[in-house]
């Protein structure tokens, strides 16, 4: 079955080459030029993905990750002409998966849309534990006792490639390539971002975390090098 | 040793004192003023301590001379009315001229002598003398000129041993007596002036001390009126200084006084001027900063449209008839290059317009090198270069934004791969304390020293009619130098023709702490191999 995109971009011509690019591709585009349709376009429509335009005439494309966010972990993929500005870090803050910048190649778009629709395989088994956690792989859940965390599909590949090698310390870059599918270019506020808004799901303290830690000047590991075990 | 130490050191101190002194205002002005005080009243206290020693001295010696006249007289009296029959009688007759004198006079210092130039009687009276006068204090020319007598008087100024066995000042005052047989004797009668001396001691002292406070109170004044005066002068030094500082509302008081309300008038309109000036120019590089971001975005998404068309025209391209396949590729390679360009151009007005802030995160340069390394390996095979990394150092996390500075070690690598003629191209990191550094050097062709000089020059190439292989806008050095710069580092370049290039980027260990030293040499330590040695450094 083929994967329906939504884009959100209020560029006419744009969209239309968007569109053209990603049915070529074998995706099912959809579109909404209006930031403030945006939100009640994601529900009609019920995409795998979002494109996100950051600069949108109504509700800008923040606030309307921020609301989709709040419902959803759907994948949102940022369309942005800037690459160093607050607005990336805050696209990303609010829960945007990802982001290109324009203009971007779109051999580089698909293969960063193909990367958040592919589901993360496990390196083992079925249940991944980390901590007091439990990841159920098959499942995409994960839970501390019987109580079920909400993560986005990202944070849970993110979470998984940590857990499934506990104690191994993952450089930023490496997880950009396997999280994010980067094989050079790396942003690796992607990776700092998306560590702290899993921290402030799963951890007990965000601000001391336990589950993920950070190796200064390395990058982060899976637990603190106790209690860690795979079942 | 000793000495020579205390003569540089007060050297030390006279230096200090004149630099002060020539530099200070206020310390001239009071030192003059105390100066000029100074002497008037050395003059005026040496005219008045004169005036009034000499008053004080010609009213005691007029007191004296009427003394010894008394005396005298009193004397005369007592000779003359003695009843002298023959020589025996004139031994009682000096007791009675003792008794007169002592009687008559406040003097108890007297001695009566013979006086020369008679003829000797030998029966006349023996000299005698109080014990104070004794042994020449009577000079020869005193009793010389009392012999001659042509005055009643004769005085003379002397040094007299008191009965406290210390020298006073005193005037010895000469007068003839007539003893009846015996001939002319001379009568002197000593007088202690240390009384008037001690007076005059103490005027002179009551006269330095009053005119020691009086300098010191025209110190005083003189400091406190220059005080007043220069504080204006103080005052706007202050306000420039502020307003040097950063202070912009900052503004000159009035001061009452129109040679200086004048200066404060011109100097704060300048002031406003100036931050009106300021303003603007704020205003101006804000609106600069939203134009560029404006164009950026204005530009960008049409330029994302052209660059999704160029594709697909692209990569249909193969069932276009020639011409047109031709053009689709053209269309392809230019948007490339036009996307490259836009982006470093944005990126350079973004530098342009200060508006540029480092994400700073511990970065471990040796791996960050190694990455860049492996990413642009398939790029120097391509052109038949090896890169070889040597990590002396800098295995530890360094405090800088990992993103510019793999910016700068692709565009060094970029470089040096274009310019490098296929011979391999060492990549060498090290660091010290405070400081690391990556070196990039090439073995190629090497570049002039004027070329060298503008290397980091916007849209500057080395020699335009050359052939470009991989492309790159002609900003990549001069971003790579911002890029350096706002780390507060550095990015320099050695190269020589014939015998390649080296360029050496520093950056401190930690923001905010400058470094004294790269850790890597410039010119290499190869500067004049034409190839690599061995394992290079």
């Amino acid at each position: 079955m083929s994967s329906r995109i939504l884009v959100v971009d209020d560029d006419q011509a744009l969209s239309e080459m968007l569109g053209i690019v990603l049915q070529s591709e074998g995706f099912l585009p959809s579109f909404c030029p209006d930031g403030s349709q945006a939100v009640d376009a994601f529900r009609s429509e019920a995409p795998d993905l979002v494109l996100l335009d950051l600069m949108l005439p109504g509700v800008d494309g923040i606030e309307i990750c921020r609301r989709i966010r709040q419902f959803s972990g759907t994948p949102i993929i940022m369309l942005t002409a800037r690459s160093d500005t607050s607005d990336v870090v805050a696209g990303l803050e609010v829960g945007a998966d990802d982001y290109v910048v324009k203009p971007f190649d779109p051999k580089e778009l698909v293969a960063r849309i193909r990367t958040r629709l592919r589901p993360p395989t496990p390196e083992s088994g079925e249940r991944v534990q980390i901590g007091d956690l439990v990841l159920d792989v098959a499942a995409h859940e994960v839970r501390r006792g019987s109580q079920r965390i909400n993560l986005t599909p990202l944070e849970f590949s993110l979470l998984l490639t940590l857990a499934s090698r506990p104690n191994q310390v993952f450089t930023r870059e490496m997880l950009l390539e396997k999280v994010w599918g980067y094989q050079y270019k790396s942003d690796t506020r992607l990776v700092n971002v998306h560590v702290q808004r899993l921290r402030a799901k799963i951890e007990a303290d965000p601000d001391n975390p336990s589950i993920v830690t950070t190796v200064r000047g390395v990058g982060y590991r899976a637990g603190d090098g106790a209690g860690v075990g795979v079942a | 040793m000793r000495g020579s130490r205390v003569i540089a050191a007060l050297q030390r101190a006279w230096q200090r004192f004149s630099r002060l002194f020539l530099n200070s205002l206020s310390l001239r002005t009071v030192a003059l003023s105390v100066g000029l005080t100074g002497v008037a009243i050395i003059l005026v206290g040496g005219y008045l301590s004169l005036s009034i020693g000499s008053d004080l001295f010609t009213t005691r010696k007029d007191q004296v001379l009427a003394d010894s006249a008394r005396a005298t007289v009193a004397a005369q009296a007592a000779l003359d009315s003695a009843d002298v029959q023959d020589e025996q009688d004139l031994n009682p007759l000096i007791l009675a001229l003792r008794t007169a004198v002592n009687s008559a006079s406040i003097s108890r210092m007297a001695s009566v002598q013979r006086l020369p130039g008679q003829p000797p009687a030998l029966q006349a009276p023996p000299d005698f003398y109080d014990e104070a006068l004794a042994g020449g204090v009577v000079s020869d020319n005193l009793v010389r000129l009392v012999a001659q007598g042509e005055d009643p008087q004769y005085w003379q100024s002397v040094t007299l041993t008191g009965a406290d066995g210390q020298p006073h000042p005193g005037i010895i005052v000469g007068t003839r007596l007539e003893f009846p047989l015996a001939g002319s004797y001379g009568l002197f009668l000593g007088y202690d002036l240390s009384e008037t001396e001690q007076t005059l001691g103490s005027v002179q002292r009551t006269l330095a001390l009053g005119g020691a406070s009086l300098v010191l109170l025209v110190a005083l004044v003189a400091w406190i009126v220059v005080r007043f005066v220069v504080r204006p002068l103080t005052i706007a030094a202050d306000t420039s200084k502020r307003i040097a500082a950063g202070e912009g509302d900052v503004r000159m008081p009035k001061q009452r006084d129109e040679v200086f309300d004048t200066l404060a008038g011109s100097f704060n309109e300048m002031a406003d001027s100036l931050q009106n000036r300021i303003r603007e120019l704020a205003e101006l590089s804000l609106v600069q900063q939203r134009f560029v971001s404006d164009v950026s975005h204005e530009l960008r998404t049409p330029l994302t449209t052209i660059r999704l068309a160029g594709d697909v025209l692209y990569r249909s391209r193969e069932g276009f008839d020639p011409t047109s396949a031709r053009t689709a590729e053209l269309l392809h390679t230019q948007i490339g290059r036009f996307e490259e360009l836009l982006t470093d151009l944005l990126e350079i007005s973004r530098y342009d317009a200060g508006s540029v802030t480092l994400e700073r995160e511990p970065t471990n340069l040796v791996r960050l090198a190694e990455e860049e390394v492996q990413s642009m390996r398939a790029l120097a095979e391509r052109s038949g270069s090896e890169i070889v990394v040597h990590a002396e150092g800098g295995y530890f996390a360094a405090d800088v934004d990992p993103r510019r500075v793999r910016r700068i070690l692709g565009n060094l690598l970029g470089n040096a791969i274009e310019h490098g003629e296929g011979k391999p191209i060492v990549v060498t990191v090290d660091s010290n304390e405070l400081a690391v550094a990556i070196s990039v050097r090439d073995y190629g062709m090497g570049m002039n020293e004027s070329d060298t000089a503008r290397v980091f020059d916007r849209f500057w190439r080395a020699d335009p009619s050359r052939r470009r292989t991989i492309g790159g806008t002609g900003l990549g050095l001069a971003i790579s130098l911002e890029d350096a710069l706002a780390h507060e580092g550095a990015l320099e370049v050695w190269s020589a023709p014939g015998r390649g290039s080296c360029f050496r980027l520093t950056l401190p260990r930690n923001a905010g702490e400058p470094y004294e030293s790269s850790p890597l040499p410039l010119p290499p330590l190869d500067a004049g191999a034409s190839e690599p040695q061995g394992v290079a450094g």
